[in-house]
């Protein structure tokens, strides 16, 4: 599992590359909360799913757990979930606190 | 044809990727579609991790996986730990209940199992383990005739 970065004008992108389950669910957490500690001033915060071709609950987990820290200061979006990840994220009720975007 | 297979692994989420493409490589022969590889490792992927996280609690111990399938195109599959069982199966397997709430956990692991499969029946016993065996019918949409 990689995670890789962009800074963007409007906001940090996050992009994720490989399989998220429980073994790469601490490195994604960990990862990624240092990085929105790192860019505090962006008020937006994207998850680019794109190169994802695994996603279990655990990363549904992650993720919520990313917002539910994180919300009060910051928006979140989902992009590019496949199909497969995107039926988990939905099962896991993510859409309706995470809005997806193009 | 019948077929079965059956691996022992570390309750480790290192072994996680390793338990998917096992069994979705095992029911190759029946020529799922790639939907029905990915609810197979989703649904596996669920299970172990139960078992990794909840049944021995980030501790050591064994999970044996067992999948098998004969001529009717449904791949069973079993997931057996001795780790602490469940008290309450049915309070368990309620969408969202979790014993992890500490730790980010979404409570959804047997809600994926039960959505991505055609059946799911758990069993457990508290101080000596549980089995959660699914079942799925596989390559519907093939259209051939074996």
């Amino acid at each position: 599992m990689e995670l890789r970065y962009h800074v963007g004008a409007d906001g940090l992108y996050l992009f994720f590359d490989g399989e998220l389950d429980e073994y790469s669910a601490s490195f994604v957490r960990e990862k990624v909360d240092a990085l929105i500690f790192q860019h505090l001033t962006l008020s937006k915060v994207v998850f680019d799913l794109g190169g994802l071709s695994f996603m279990d609950s655990t990363g549904v987990g992650v993720i919520l757990g990313r917002y539910k820290k994180y919300a009060k200061f910051l928006r979140f979006y989902i992009r590019n979930p496949s199909p497969a990840v995107s039926r988990v994220l939905g099962m896991g009720g993510i859409y309706d606190m995470i809005p997806l975007c193009g | 044809m019948e077929n079965h297979m059956k691996i022992t692994i570390s309750a480790l989420s290192e072994n996680e990727a390793f338990a998917r493409s096992a069994v979705a490589a095992f029911c190759i022969p029946l020529k799922p579609t790639v939907d029905e590889i990915n609810e197979i490792k989703t649904a596996v992927s669920e299970a172990v991790t139960n078992a990794i996280v909840h049944a021995y609690r980030g501790g050591e111990g064994e999970i044996i996986l067992t999948a098998w399938y004969d001529t009717s195109g449904v791949l069973h599959m079993e997931i057996i730990d001795q780790g602490k069982g469940i008290p309450s199966v049915e309070e368990a397997m309620q969408p969202f209940f979790t014993t992890g709430a500490e730790e980010e956990r979404s409570g959804m692991g047997f809600t994926i199992m039960r959505s991505f499969t055609d059946g799911l029946e758990v069993l457990s016993t508290p101080g000596e383990g549980t089995v959660v065996r699914m079942q799925k019918r596989i390559g519907t949409a093939a259209g051939d005739v074996k």
